[in-house]
């Protein structure tokens, strides 16, 4: 079989690319990052790349839609359609590197009493004898019995494998790690008893490691979630595995290595084996938790988006290749449904709901978007399809909040300020740099609160038939582009809104309330921390409530997670509250295309019988 | 003049094109032309949507006035011009698909550029389509799906049709998120269209 040398730079990755393997396959099996938000079809163009050097298949139709004759001409090509046939050298440009995005993983940090699932035990054994010739295992259990009155009956298969020697090395004093009624480790006594709690997001992995007797968050680490290079969003992922069955194990292997590096990275940042770590609770949505399961998740994507498993799932970490204690196990919270995973629920947990006074929304903004209205005791929750123009997806000059992303814009005349991230050189921009650009081109007058482009500011030009507005001039260093925002992307934007705004207004509806009986609005993720507040009210995307009832609660998904890790009643909470929670289907209600056209609409507004009820910009 | 209404229609000005309209009318023009004209501003609005001028509530708004201008003129049409006459086309949202905004969108230019429309709605098994095929004889069916596993579904749809004999007496063009040319191949459609102005050139040309 022929192979070629395909040379990445600037990263300086070289590796051999195999016949008829596209540059982004191989580049993908040399653990090369090019990101790849359609998850390898052509479609999203983030893929680009710029070819110096070798011959490549002839373009395809999709390139020769992504990219002009110019382009095309200078050596750029989709790395998912371009396939080598000789030797090359290849320039992946830093927006089309999956890097490391900026991840978000504080959080309100809540104090509950520890009340771990694990709980060590100080134990002393008496040495056998030829007179005492009982199993060493048997004199673990009755000790336990006799000291603690705790009535164990199984001991982890490791456990057994290693007590005897490690005994006799302790002189017959130990520490039992005992959960429900089985011994899962033994350690010297006193060792510390660590848990880990993780978000797993299908971008970003958020860590946790937490001392299980005090309850106290001893160290934290956010990273990438590898699958990200076989689809950024959750319908393309779950579409690569439906295609590629055999692909189910890798992608399962990939966040489990990485599972791994995290806990191992959190350990030695305090100074710990990971096998110090007794206890991890994982919580993520439906689709994540299925893939690191192994679970099937055809079903997940297909109306009427049902989960393969919904109750709660407590497995050896070493039956998914998870390297902490040996007998540890890992707790996976239940599910709400295919589009509601047990991170929704974890914000829940997190933001105390039972305590919650007033009418509540939950907002966790992404692709998908969930929301519940906490009333009391009553959840009601759905999901709304919004698309990834938050995370700048389908926006021209879109990108994810990594390096150099615009992520805060202002327009006072001609003048446009704005930052970006790590006060890089502009690279693009991301949602939050969207919602404000939008917010101040409508305050400006230069669209129209119908996202009409309509001024003739000289920023307005027209490329093709199509108006956009130039948010950044070329610069001359590093040959960056300009960065622009189309009209195409400002009707992303709306569609993206529209759909969260109807989210929050059916629920209200369907409990029999308006906008403005809400008492608050919790927004947690990592694009909700990040969004401003009064932009997001001036394009509409939130109701015109005043701003001190809106909370950005960063990472609550994780803090929920760590809850469950640290408290068996907050874990037993949480459960109650999901299978409590009433979930509603949006897209099939008859007031939603009306509310959706509506929503769809800039500007500070109610929404009041399916009108908008328009307020003065404020 | 020719081309006034046109304009009025493609620009929304509601009064300028009824008033057009009536005027013309009056003038004893033939109300075919009138709806000829008329739906060469639905034309233009449609390209506009596509390029991201207008937005959902212009489509809507065109609709409106395309239906009073059809209001106006329509006791002065003779019965047969008032028939449907590009043709007829099936359109739905696949089998495990629930999305239908775009299809929605591709009805609607579909019918004001004079197609008869059957709309058989969301989640539709494939089963639905061949039944309608046989019920109306119409030569095209369109089918729209979101999510990328309703691909699935638009291959077992076009199997369905071809178990059924009737393959070879209707074009199938398909549309919806992310689809391209492989994905045409896949499912065995005869074309696809990116937007709903793709859909009513690809009917076009079918007829």
């Amino acid at each position: 079989m022929k192979s070629y040398t395909i040379d990445f730079q600037p990263l300086g990755q070289r590796g051999e690319c195999r016949e008829k393997e596209s540059l982004l396959d191989c580049a993908h099996r040399l653990g090369v990052g090019i990101s790849s938000i359609c998850g390898g079809r052509g479609t999203c163009n983030t893929c680009r790349v710029k070819v110096i050097s070798g011959t490549l298949s002839e373009p395809t139709d999709s390139e020769l839609e992504a990219l002009s004759a110019q382009e095309l001409g200078d050596g750029w090509r989709l790395a998912c359609q371009a396939i080598p046939s000789s030797d090359c050298q290849i320039i992946v440009p830093p927006e089309s590197m999956s890097t490391s995005q900026r991840i978000c993983v504080e959080g309100l940090e809540a104090t509950v009493p520890p009340e771990p699932a694990v709980i060590a035990y100080h134990i002393r054994l008496t040495a056998p004898s030829l007179s005492d010739q009982q199993a060493d295992t048997n004199r673990l259990l009755e000790a336990l019995n006799e000291q603690y009155q705790l009535p164990c009956r199984h001991i982890d298969i490791n456990v057994l494998r290693s007590l005897s020697p490690q005994i006799r090395d302790w002189n017959w004093e130990c520490q039992a790690a005992v959960r429900d009624d089985e011994v899962i480790a033994v350690s010297p006594w006193p060792s510390q008893q660590l848990g880990l709690a993780v978000d797993l997001g299908t971008t970003t992995i958020a860590g946790y490691l937490v001392d299980l007797s005090s309850g106290q968050t001893l160290a934290v680490e956010g990273t990438m979630n590898p699958q990200i290079d076989y689809g950024e969003d959750i319908i393309s992922r779950i579409n690569y595995v439906v295609k590629r069955p055999n692909k189910r194990a890798v992608l399962q292997k990939l966040v489990v290595d990485k599972l791994n590096g995290l806990a191992a990275n959190l350990c030695s940042e305090v100074g710990v084996d990971v096998e110090a770590i007794v206890e991890m609770v994982v919580v993520g949505n439906t689709a994540m938790h299925h893939l690191l399961l192994g679970l099937p998740v055809k079903q997940l994507a297909l109306t009427p988006f049902v989960a393969a498993a919904g109750m709660a799932i407590d497995i050896k970490a070493r039956e998914l290749g998870i390297k902490i204690a040996p007998g540890a196990y890992v707790h996976l919270p239940p599910v709400v449904t295919g589009f509601v995973g047990s991170d929704h629920a974890a914000v829940l947990l997190a933001s105390n709901t039972h305590q919650v006074e007033g009418l509540t929304v939950f907002l966790d903004i992404g692709t998908n978007t969930e929301i519940s209205l906490v009333n009391g005791q009553g959840i009601t929750t759905t999901s709304c399809a919004s698309g990834p123009a938050f995370e700048g997806g389908h926006i021209k000059h879109g990108m994810r909040a990594a390096r150099g992303a615009i992520e805060r814009l202002r327009i006072t005349g001609d003048v446009i300020d704005f930052q970006t991230i790590d006060e890089a050189p502009p690279l693009g921009i991301c949602g939050s740099g969207v919602v404000d650009a939008v917010a101040q081109l409508y305050l400006s007058g230069i669209i129209d609160d119908g996202g009409r482009l309509i001024d003739k500011h000289p920023r307005v030009r027209m490329t093709g038939n199509q108006a956009e507005f130039l948010l950044v001039d070329q610069t001359k260093q590093d040959g960056h582009p300009e960065i622009v925002l189309t009209q195409k992307d400002i009707r992303e934007l709306q569609l993206a809104k529209a759909a969260i705004r109807t989210g929050i207004q059916l629920l209200l509806e369907t409990n029999g309330f308006t906008e403005e009986q809400l008492g608050q609005v919790v927004i947690a993720g990592s694009f909700g921390s990040y969004l401003d507040l009064s932009s997001a009210v001036t394009i509409g995307l939130l109701p015109p409530l005043p701003l001190n009832c809106f909370r950005q609660v960063g990472n609550a998904a994780g803090m929920g997670a760590k809850l469950a890790l640290i408290s068996l009643a907050k874990r037993e909470e949480g459960q109650a509250a999901t299978f409590r929670s009433r979930y509603i289907e949006l897209a099939t209600d008859p007031d939603f295309k009306k509310i959706f056209i509506e929503t769809g609409h800039l500007g500070r507004y109610w929404i009041k019988n399916n009108r908008r009820e328009m307020l003065e910009n404020g | 003049m020719s081309g006034e209404l046109t304009k009025a229609i493609a620009d929304l000005e509601e009064n300028e094109a009824l008033r057009l309209a009536r005027e013309k009318l009056d003038s004893g023009e033939d109300p075919k032309s009138i709806l000829e004209e008329s739906r060469n501003g639905m034309e233009i609005i449609g390209n506009r949507f596509s390029d991201g001028t207008y937005f959902l509530p212009e489509l809507i708004y065109s609709a409106e006035i395309l239906k009073e201008i059809t209001e106006i003129i329509k006791p002065a049409l003779k019965e047969d011009a008032q028939a449907k006459t590009s043709g007829k086309c099936i359109i739905g949202t696949v089998a495990g698909d629930i999305h239908d905004i775009g299809k929605d969108i591709v009805v609607f230019m579909l019918d004001v550029n004079g197609f008869e429309v059957f709309d058989l709605g969301v989640d539709v098994p494939p089963q639905k389509f061949v039944d309608k095929i046989k019920e109306t004889d119409a030569p095209i069916v369109g089918l729209s799906g979101f999510l990328t596993l309703a691909f699935d579904s638009m291959k077992e749809t076009v199997e369905a049709i071809k178990a059924a004999g009737l393959r070879d007496k209707v074009k199938i063009m398909i549309g919806g998120g992310q689809i391209d040319e492989d994905i045409r191949k896949y499912a065995g459609a005869d074309a696809y269209g990116q937007d709903a102005m793709k859909a009513v050139s690809l009917a076009k040309g079918w007829i």
